[in-house]
Formats: structure tokens, C-alpha cells, sequence
């Protein structure tokens, strides 16, 4: 495999700190009360693509040794890998003017949150598109990997942050219907969309058959299910979906909050799977 | 316009494997670090049956992936058609050994550089031919000019109907004869 696990944090951590800020964004315009969830979002997301970034340049050997060299990374507006650069030379510096406005309890003003959004979204989108284009992997050539990728980063963005406002502000965390129920749907429809291509993929080609095989019966099979499926989708789902739906009542247990942080955590865990199976279970187009 | 390509002749290879050899010692390679690289297919129906040996490396494509998805254009293709890699602007991020379906993209384990076959290609021309076709011993490799009708590589294509390996995949300029 061309890649591995360095490459697979770069694109949870991007998509993940891409996710943290449109939370931010979605708090504030919500429920402006909730200043440590929405501090917590603008932090997290210049600090996650702070590292991703890094695991990027330390997974990039030639231009490590030479790294004068990254410049030359603005070069080809045709590589999806340069449009990323486009997008992460808007959204690294917005998020951290962002993170140190609200740390000096300065107001971020309006227009910078919206460059932000715009810039964190396509973040979010380029990091499918960049393996989506790649040809020579079914598991990755189709056009439902990227919208997979966008909508569980901003799961994971939201995982993060919710993660910080149920430790750190429970009593006005359990009270967010809305973002509570963005959750439960986003885990939803992760599920749907990650379905969805792996039988698009599966019934496309061989090799892809063969990809999707790996993750649902091979050798990825307990990463997949485990990692992937039940701790990441099924039981947050399951988790925030209880109380959402069900009973409707805010918990305020010591049990409820463990359980909580067991399926935020899950969220993260799934992300970071997600993007580490895509990655190794890819098998190349046959050419002989 | 110079279009350079090669041939490759399954039938006449007899997989000694000392073009690659050769290609690592005029490219200065590790051991384990091959531009060449040798494919075994099964041929033909019981009981006559036997191993084609395939032997692969860059296709040179006229719409090399590899160039397409390179972010700092490291990867270029000359007038000649030769795909080349620009040492100088090539970060080693693995996107074109991730793009190229023939996966022959090398990283070079000193530098980072992700190389690969370049038809020995030195101070602005081809090897006349490239290594790997003059140290062949079976005279399995021809090398030249595509556009040139009258050159041994095209009457030699002609005559043998050769193929790319995949034209579903990409404009390779490596025919094969198998």
C-alpha cells in the first residue's frame, strides 16, 4: 500500500478540525450561551490540522529533507493535492485568528466565521476528493467516498467538541437538542452513505469487489466491524439516540456521562477507522 | 515530432532479469529499489500451458496520471514524450506512485524522491538505446521513435500487431508482442 496510518491522521485530523469549527459556528449561531463548547470548537481545529499537517510534511520525506520544496506545492491547480493547499492556506490562518480572538474574549467577526465555514467545508471535501480521483483504486474512484468523508468529519468535529462541553459544561451540554440531534443523524446517515459505496463499489469491478471483501469478511474484518461499525456508528448512534428519541429527558447521571464520553470517543475512534481502512484496503485496477 | 517508445517481446524474454540489473547500476538503484519490475501470468490450456514473464516499468503515458495529480509538477513530460521527474520539486508525497495503475513509481529510500524509469534519459536525450535494451540478451527490448514509420520499433509493431499492456487504462508507449 502507497500509504498508511500517517496519512489516515492527516485526513481525520483535517476533516475532524474542519468538523470543530463548523460546530463552533453552528453554537454560536444557536446557542450563543454556550461560550465553552464554542471556544473549544475554534481550538480544536487549528490544533487538529496544526498535527495533521505536520504527519503530512513528516510522511513526505523529499520535501522533509528539503522543505523549501513544499512551496513548489501551489504548482499544479489540475492536482487535487494543490487545491487542498488553496483551501488549507484560507483555513489555517482563519481558524487560528479565530482561536486567538476568542482566547483574548475578543468578538470573531462575522465575515471571518464565514470565510472559515467556506474554507472548513471545502477542507472537509477536498480530503475525499484526493483519494476519490485516484483511478487506479475502485474502493476509492467513485463519487460517493468524498460526501462519506465530509459527512464524518463533521461527525468527528462534532464528537471533539461535544467531547470538551460534556466534561467541561454538562449542564448546558445536555440541554442542545439541536446538537445532539445533528449527531444522531449524522451517525445515521454515515451508515447509509458508507453502505451505499460499498455495495456501488463491490458491484463495479473486481478489484473493488475484492476491496470491499477485505473490510466486511477478510483480514480487516475485525477493524472494520469492531472499530468501524460498532464503536463508531452503531454505538454512538445507539448512545445519543436513547435519550434524544426515546426518553427525552435530560440525564444528568454520572453513568449517563460515562457512557456519553464511551460514544464521543467511539465517533473519533470510527473516524479515524474510516480513513485508515479506505486507505489499506484499496487494491489497484489489475492491468494484465 | 520525436515520439520515443519502447518494445518489449514476452515471447523472446527469457526473464534473466539483467535489465533490471543493469537499469540499477546506471541509475546508481539500491537492490531493492527497481524501475523494472517482473510479472508472471499464466499461460495457454492444460496441458500446454507455461509462465509469461512481463516484464514492466514507467509506460511513458501520453496522459500519465502520475503528471496529472503531481501538486508541484516535479513530474513532467518532455517534447520528446519522455515522462521525467524533477528532483529539485519533488516532495515525496506518494500521489503519483498512488495514481500510476502500473505501480511502477519507486521512492528512493536516500532521498525521498518517488523516481522511476526515465529511458536513461541524459543531459536532454534518451539513451541511444536505454540500458535495459542493449544489455537484453535475448533482443526482447526495441527502442525509438514512434512517429518515425521507418524506424525498427514501428515496422517491428506493425509486423507483430504489439499492444500496450492495458489500453483501457492509459496511452502507454511500451508495446507489447505476448
Amino acid at each position: 500500500m502507497v500509504w498508511g496510518s500517517m496519512i489516515a491522521w492527516y485526513l481525520f485530523l483535517a476533516g475532524a478540525s474542519a468538523g470543530a469549527f463548523l460546530t463552533s459556528a453552528f453554537v454560536e449561531a444557536k446557542y450563543p450561551d454556550s461560550v465553552k463548547m464554542r471556544v473549544a470548537g475554534r481550538i480544536i481545529a487549528p490544533i487538529f490540522l496544526g498535527i495533521g499537517l505536520l504527519m503530512l510534511m513528516l510522511d513526505a520525506e523529499a520535501g522533509l529533507h528539503n522543505p523549501l520544496r513544499f512551496f513548489y506545492l501551489v504548482m499544479n491547480p489540475g492536482s487535487v493535492m494543490t487545491l487542498g493547499v488553496y483551501f488549507i492556506c484560507v483555513f489555517m490562518p482563519v481558524s487560528v485568528i479565530a482561536a486567538l480572538l476568542e482566547v483574548l474574549r475578543r468578538p470573531v467577526p462575522k465575515w471571518l466565521t464565514w470565510v472559515g465555514i467556506v474554507s472548513a467545508f471545502c477542507v472537509a471535501a477536498y480530503t475525499g476528493f484526493l483519494l476519490g480521483v485516484v483511478k487506479a483504486y475502485p474502493l476509492w474512484n467513485n463519487a460517493i467516498l468524498p460526501v462519506l468523508f465530509v459527512v464524518s468529519a463533521l461527525s468527528a468535529g462534532l464528537a471533539a467538541t461535544s467531547l470538551v462541553g460534556l466534561v467541561t459544561d454538562r449542564e448546558r451540554f445536555e440541554r442542545m437538542w439541536l446538537i445532539k440531534k445533528s449527531h444522531v443523524i449524522l451517525s445515521a446517515i454515515e451508515m447509509v452513505v458508507l453502505v451505499t459505496m460499498l455495495i456501488i463499489v463491490s458491484s463495479g469491478s473486481a478489484e473493488g469487489a475484492a476491496s470491499v471483501a477485505s473490510l466486511v469478511s477478510g483480514q480487516y474484518a475485525p477493524m472494520f466491524w469492531g472499530g468501524l461499525v460498532l464503536l463508531g456508528l452503531v454505538a454512538p448512534f445507539a448512545i445519543e439516540g436513547y435519550p434524544v428519541f426515546i426518553t427525552r429527558k435530560v440525564e444528568t447521571s454520572t453513568t449517563s456521562m460515562v457512557v456519553s464520553v464511551i460514544g464521543e470517543g467511539g465517533v473519533l475512534v470510527g473516524g479515524f477507522m474510516l480513513r485508515l481502512l479506505v486507505i489499506l484496503a484499496a487494491l489497484p485496477v489489475m492491468y494484465l | 515530432m520525436t515520439r520515443y517508445g519502447m518494445l518489449i517481446n514476452t515471447k523472446k524474454c527469457v526473464g534473466c532479469y539483467a535489465c533490471r540489473i543493469a537499469c540499477q547500476m546506471v541509475n546508481g538503484l539500491d537492490h531493492e529499489e527497481a524501475f523494472i519490475k517482473f510479472d508472471e501470468v499464466e499461460q495457454g490450456t492444460y496441458p500446454n500451458v507455461y509462465a509469461e514473464v512481463v516484464p514492466v516499468q514507467c509506460m511513458h503515458c501520453e496522459d500519465a496520471p502520475c503528471e496529472a495529480v503531481c501538486p508541484t509538477h516535479a513530474t513532467y513530460t518532455t517534447d520528446s514524450g519522455v515522462v521525467l521527474v524533477d528532483e529539485g520539486k519533488c516532495i515525496g508525497c506518494k500521489y503519483c506512485m498512488a495514481a500510476c495503475p502500473y505501480g511502477v513509481r519507486v521512492q528512493i529510500e536516500q532521498t525521498g524522491v518517488i523516481e522511476k524509469c526515465r529511458f536513461c534519459w541524459y543531459e536532454g536525450e534518451p539513451g541511444n538505446p536505454p540500458r535495459c535494451v542493449n544489455t537484453c540478451v535475448s533482443g526482447a527490448r526495441i527502442f525509438g521513435d514512434l512517429d518515425d514509420p521507418e524506424s525498427e520499433i514501428c515496422q517491428e509493431i506493425a509486423r507483430t500487431n504489439a499492444q500496450p499492456l492495458a489500453s483501457d487504462l492509459t496511452a502507454a508507449k511500451i508495446y507489447y508482442v505476448r
